[in-house]
């Protein structure tokens, strides 16, 4: 379908729906400091975990058992080495690396499968919406971690199976606050216009509802970021993450912890990058919530 | 003291050390309740039906404790008559000559925990329960080679076996007899209250179970081995590692048992005041595991460069901290047919390299080698979250990285490795530990003849998919021979075979770490048991 | 109102067949299985396996062994535990005992201390006390849990010695002072993150409220200001958080499940990774829908409370 016959096209720029943005975003983000700190944290950890290939001091997984647990401010080693004689600085930028993607992929599941879900339940309605809006109540029931660890266990870990796995698990919030959107959208005089001009159902969703629901959706996806962070080290604490020698922040705790007696160190900083990414996240959602829809704000 | 735990590593915690000192005090002190003994362990015992349980070692213990079998194990490998006056030899009339009868002669002054007499038609109830297709009996101990059964009196049982089957002395020692009437009557002995709540001969009575917290047996008076020291014997269960420390070293456990002090805190200890560490040496050798049905595997140079480079020495020094003991065969090197004159290969890499290339395994541009088209490349899988077996892995994976051979590591949960992937031969190599099937003879059967592939339809736990005629022929004589110098021959003669061919690649034998307070005494590892419960009767507390 | 609650008895019962489904399905048709510890027993030969798994059932085609389980699990019988030689009911039982007085204690602090944090912050809203309960709350919602409880373990049980690392109680000391010792640490662990969580939601519930005019008039009358905050906001406040209450129960069944096994309590989280491990699907399918079951009824019973706090909701939900 080109563009110039496309009825729906037409129709979607004669009426303009009244848009996501909002004047005063930037500005009022910017005076929410922990989210801006929560940005600059994020950056950091970012750029480490990207750059870890030129940063890093040493490979990741150069074993030198000469030189195990070495403490912090060791020698060669800023934050001691691990277990089997491994640079620990540099196996938290590495592990950042995966940590952080499976944070941000695992998101990126939950927008696109509950955008998906949220979307069709409530534009088509009928019967399609009581099986997809009472499969996301199933899901609401099992708690996640529970239903996580269901899965984990059967499925052997990577970087995507974790993401999917996470994504696929935690989708249900995103699928909500879609359907309730739309469905107070679907009233709204602009999509009534849209559809009377022939558009059709996909395009009014993408071009009408998705610019409309961005602001909730944004703050939600943020805080599954966030939460899929902190549920990837849970996996890996319960025994079923990423497999060595790939390093990730919930694998080398869960690493360390069997080293408490000999080395605590090596829980700390894995467990204190966790904290610092996830409440970064935090913050950032806390912040857009703020910015983007004043109407949204928890007092 | 199974090894291959499902249970992986993660509960690994802390533990507390400068709490534990004054504790201690406190507790050494005389907190201690006089005649109560208290035995950590990290796994929990649920089922203690003795034919129906899976988790050898520690539900092992509650079987010793309760139960007992016609014979037992000593430390040193003899058997000494338990229920049995007397251990059945050809000498003595208890085996025929053609070594397929067998008489089983029993004591006549024991009674079970709720005063019933015991007699022979316990032991048939057993055997009928151990081959009743309808009962979930984990293994049948070898039984299987029985053909006809029967009490000849109330003290004598008489039992015809289809094949001269030497290890079937080991059966008995393995077979805790169980009582008929308990049982008979029971519509279905799978979900008896007598699995939870079990009935025995054995020195201590089942008192009661708290799930997830301990174990706890009283003393039986009237035991025939005579009357135990203890009054209270406690099999504790704390799921993980260093908390248990941290209670071994408060005094709040005796003994710290199953599966052993992490290697990583044998140093710290041995300082431990008023304690000493034993170590208990396990049937159990680690072994790299090759399926030859593999393309890269099923040249015998392959296996033998790849057990030349690896570095068995630094992944015992490394990762166990020198504790187990290295071996070159399925056996322990402490076994009676431990095949002394096995040639070491060594730890030699560039003669591993060299080995290769002359084999026709060249360096391929991608840095990996490869023969017509095959690259020397594989996983290797283990239960996920074994931290010990992690460390060698990664340690084993920069071994063959410098011979140009790509490992990769592919772990997954237990209940995936052990199941379809290892039995139907998916693996490529496993990082695993087993013993023989009726430790202590040294019967491998089980594990190399060429029939009993179960990838191949076979029935048998040959996962390695050997196959080697000279082999099977070893191991039908081995079992059929009585002489104990004869089968020591045959047997050196299968170790030799299995070092030239290397179907596993053995490393070590296994010994966990175990600790007892000074006040323990008749605590003592056994090294033919897969648990130290084997005399609780002998041990007390002062 | 008998016709609100028979239909969400009604949808309850469709949830947990879901459940069940769902379940059911992922376990059997995942890879791996219970006999893996079998072929782990050195004892144990092919032949023990494929007879045990006859035993078990486990070879016949999946939907046959579903249509099995459902129509046991109506009828009481939720089959026996592959390791455990006895009936799966009253293992899974024996467990909640433990778990109901770690979440239990969780729950009543965590509300105790996150209403009064979430009052206190209300009133002194856009007050460094407002913010500082907030950073702080966002910051325990962002720890791992049980590093978190690591680190308190370390603390507590290592370094000062005050507490013990884990376990219900001493063996052989159950004495109240015994347990409650062992509880603190792991209740207080779990109630950190639920407190979090209510502080912020009585936080935001009483702003709501306190701005609206009947506050005002009760305030106009001369009422004191504990009046004015118990008599008539937390009333008002009830309802939502009552809801709250209600949909927290995942997080909090999740929340117990890492905590029992940072610290050994014996609970249903230990006995559900233990039967994870093995692969224990009887055991494994009756702690799904115990828990299920928990979080439903959970639900339900806060939304009848909220019914009958509030009869317009009543309406507007039939």
């Amino acid at each position: 379908m080109s563009d110039a016959v496309a009825p729906g096209k037409i129709a979607a720029d004669i009426v303009a729906p009244p848009r996501a943005y909002r004047p005063g975003v930037v500005r009022r983000f910017v005076r929410h400091r922990l989210a801006v700190l929560g940005v600059v944290l994020i950056a950091l950890l970012g750029i480490a975990s990207v750059a870890a290939p030129y940063l890093a001091p040493y490979d990741p997984d150069e074993i030198d058992i000469g030189a195990r647990y070495a403490p912090p401010l060791a020698e060669n080693h800023l934050l001691g080495s691990d277990d089997l004689g491994r640079d620990v600085t540099t196996r938290l930028m590495y592990a950042g690396r995966i940590s952080l993607s499976v944070g941000v992929a695992a998101m990126l599941v939950t927008l696109v499968v509950g955008f998906a879900i949220g979307a069709f339940a409530a534009y088509l309605g009928g019967w399609v919406d009581t099986v997809l809006m009472r499969l996301t109540d199933v899901m609401l029931c099992f708690p996640s971690v529970f239903l996580l660890l269901f899965v984990a266990a059967f499925v052997a870990p990577s970087l995507t199976s974790m993401a999917l796995m996470i994504g696929l698990t935690c989708w249900m919030e995103i699928a909500r606050i879609v359907h309730a959107q739309i469905l107070t959208l679907k009233q709204a005089d602009f999509i009534a216009a849209a559809e009377m001009a022939g558009a059709p159902a996909w395009r009014i969703v993408l071009r009408q509802i998705l610019p409309n629901s961005l602001a909730p959706i944004l703050v939600a996806a943020t805080l599954n970021t966030a939460n899929a962070i902190l549920l990837e080290s849970y996996i890996s604490f319960l025994g079923y993450g990423i497999q060595p020698p790939q390093a990730s922040w919930g694998n080398m705790l869960t690493n360390a912890q069997s080293d408490f007696q000999v080395d605590p160190w090596l829980a700390v900083f894995p467990g204190l990058a966790i904290t610092l990414a996830v409440a970064s996240f935090n913050f950032i959602g806390d912040g857009l919530r703020d910015a983007l829809d004043p109407r949204l704000r928890r007092r | 003291m199974l090894r291959e735990r499902l249970t992986i590593g993660r509960r690994a915690l802390l533990a507390g050390t400068a709490a534990a000192t004054v504790l201690g005090h406190l507790r050494a002190a005389g907190a201690r309740t006089p005649g109560q003994l208290i035995i950590g362990m990290n796994e929990e015992a649920v089922n203690f039906n003795p034919l129906l349980y899976v988790n050898t070692g520690v539900e092992t213990s509650v079987e010793f404790i309760v139960f007992d079998a016609p014979w037992k194990l000593d430390p040193t490998g003899s058997f000494v008559p338990n229920l049995a006056t007397e251990i059945p030899t050809q000498a003595n009339g208890g085996i025929s000559a053609d070594g397929k009868t067998w008489t089983i002669k029993l004591r006549k002054d024991v009674l079970w925990h709720d005063g019933t007499p015991f007699t022979a038609a316990d032991m048939i109830f057993t055997l009928d329960t151990l081959l009743n297709p309808k009962v979930v009996v984990r293994s049948r101990n070898g039984h299987e080679h029985v053909e006809t059964y029967k009490a000849v009196d109330d003290y004598t049982v008489l039992i015809k076996l289809k094949d001269n089957f030497a290890p079937y002395l080991v059966s008995w020692q393995k077979t805790s007899v169980i009582p008929k009437h308990v049982l008979a009557s029971v519509p279905d002995i799978n979900t008896a209250d007598f699995n939870t709540n079990p009935i025995g001969t054995g020195p201590f009575r089942f008192k009661e179970r708290v799930a997830g917290s301990y174990i706890s047996f009283t003393p039986n008076e009237k035991y025939h081995g005579g009357k135990p020291k203890l009054n209270l014997l406690v099999q504790k269960y704390i799921a993980d590692q260093q908390t248990m420390y941290a209670q071994y070293q408060t005094g709040e456990i005796d003994i710290y048992d199953i599966n052993g002090i992490p290697p990583v805190l044998f140093a710290k200890a041995k300082q431990i005041p008023q304690s000493k560490t034993l170590l208990s040496p396990s049937p159990f050798v680690e072994f790299i595991y090759f399926n030859c049905a593999k393309p890269q595997f099923q040249e015998k140079v392959v296996r033998q460069a790849i057990y030349k480079a690896v570095d068995k020495k630094g992944w015992i020094d490394a990762v166990w901290y020198g504790v187990p003991v290295p071996t070159l065969s399925y056996l322990p090197p402490n076994h009676w047919a431990y095949n002394k004159n096995l040639e070491d290969p060594g730890y030699d890499p560039k003669q591993a390299a060299a080995m290769l290339d002359a084999a026709g395994w060249t360096v391929g541009a991608d840095g990996v080698r490869a023969k017509n088209g095959v690259r020397l490349a594989f996983t290797m899988s283990t239960t996920a979250g074994n931290k010990p077996r992690e460390q060698a892995q990664q340690l084993v994976q920069q071994n063959l990285k410098k011979i140009n051979i790509e490992m990769t590591i592919k772990n997954m949960p237990g209940s995936v490795v052990w199941g379809d992937y290892t039995i139907k031969g998916e693996y490529d190599t496993l990082m695993v530990a087993w013993d023989p099937l009726l430790y202590p003879d040294p019967d491998y059967t089980d594990r190399i003849h060429s029939k009993l592939i179960p990838a191949k339809g076979g029935s048998g736990s040959n996962y390695v998919q050997y196959e080697n005629p000279e082999i099977d022929d070893l191991c039908a004589k081995g079992v059929a021979a009585v002489d104990q110098a004869e089968r020591k021959k045959i047997y050196d003669r299968i170790q030799e075979i299995l070092l030239e061919d290397v179907p596993f690649a053995p490393i070590f034998s296994w010994q966990a770490i175990m600790a007892a307070h000074d006040w323990v005494s008749g605590y003592t590892v056994n090294p033919y048991t897969s648990t130290n419960s084997w005399n609780t009767g002998d041990w007390s507390v002062t | 109102m008998r016709r609100y609650v028979a239909a969400r008895l009604g949808q309850a019962a469709v949830l947990l067949l879901g459940v069940s489904v769902i379940g059911f399905a992922l376990m059997h048709l995942a890879p791996g299985g219970p006999l893996a510890l079998y072929t782990l027993n050195p004892t144990v030969t092919a032949q023990d396996i494929e007879r045990v798994k006859h035993l078990f059932g486990l070879d016949q085609p999946v939907y046959v062994q579903y249509v099995k389980w459902v129509y046991g699990f109506l009828s009481g019988h939720w089959g026996y535990s592959f390791f455990g030689g006895r009936s799966v009911a009253p293992i899974v039982l024996e467990r909640i005992p433990a778990t109901l007085e770690l979440m239990g204690s969780s729950l009543l602090l965590a509300l105790a201390m996150g209403v009064a944090i979430g009052i206190w912050a209300a009133v002194r809203r856009n007050t460094l006390v407002d913010y500082g309960t907030a950073t702080v709350a966002m910051l325990a919602l962002s720890l791992p849990t049980f590093w978190f409880g690591l680190l308190a373990i370390y603390v507590f049980a290592q370094v000062l010695g005050w507490l013990p690392a884990g376990g219900i109680e001493t063996t052989g000391n159950g004495s109240l002072i015994d347990r409650l010792t062992h509880l603190l640490l792991p209740m207080l662990v779990l109630a950190l993150v639920l407190t979090a969580q209510w502080s912020r939601y009585t936080r935001s519930a009483m702003i709501d409220i306190l701005t609206q005019d009947y506050i005002r008039t009760a305030r106009a009358k001369g009422l004191g200001p504990v009046r004015v905050l118990v008599g008539h906001g937390l009333r008002a406040a009830l309802v939502p958080l009552v809801t709250l209450a209600g949909l927290q129960l995942p997080l909090l069944v999740g929340g117990a499940l890492v905590t029992e096994t940072v610290f050994s309590w014996p609970g249903m989280g230990l006995l559900f990774i233990s039967a994870l491990d093995n692969r224990d699907y009887p055991v494994l399918m009756a702690i799904l829908m115990v828990g299920a079951l928990f979080v439903v009824l959970g639900n339900l019973a806060a939304d009848i409370a909220v019914a009958l706090i509030d009869p317009r909701i009543r309406l507007s939900h039939v």
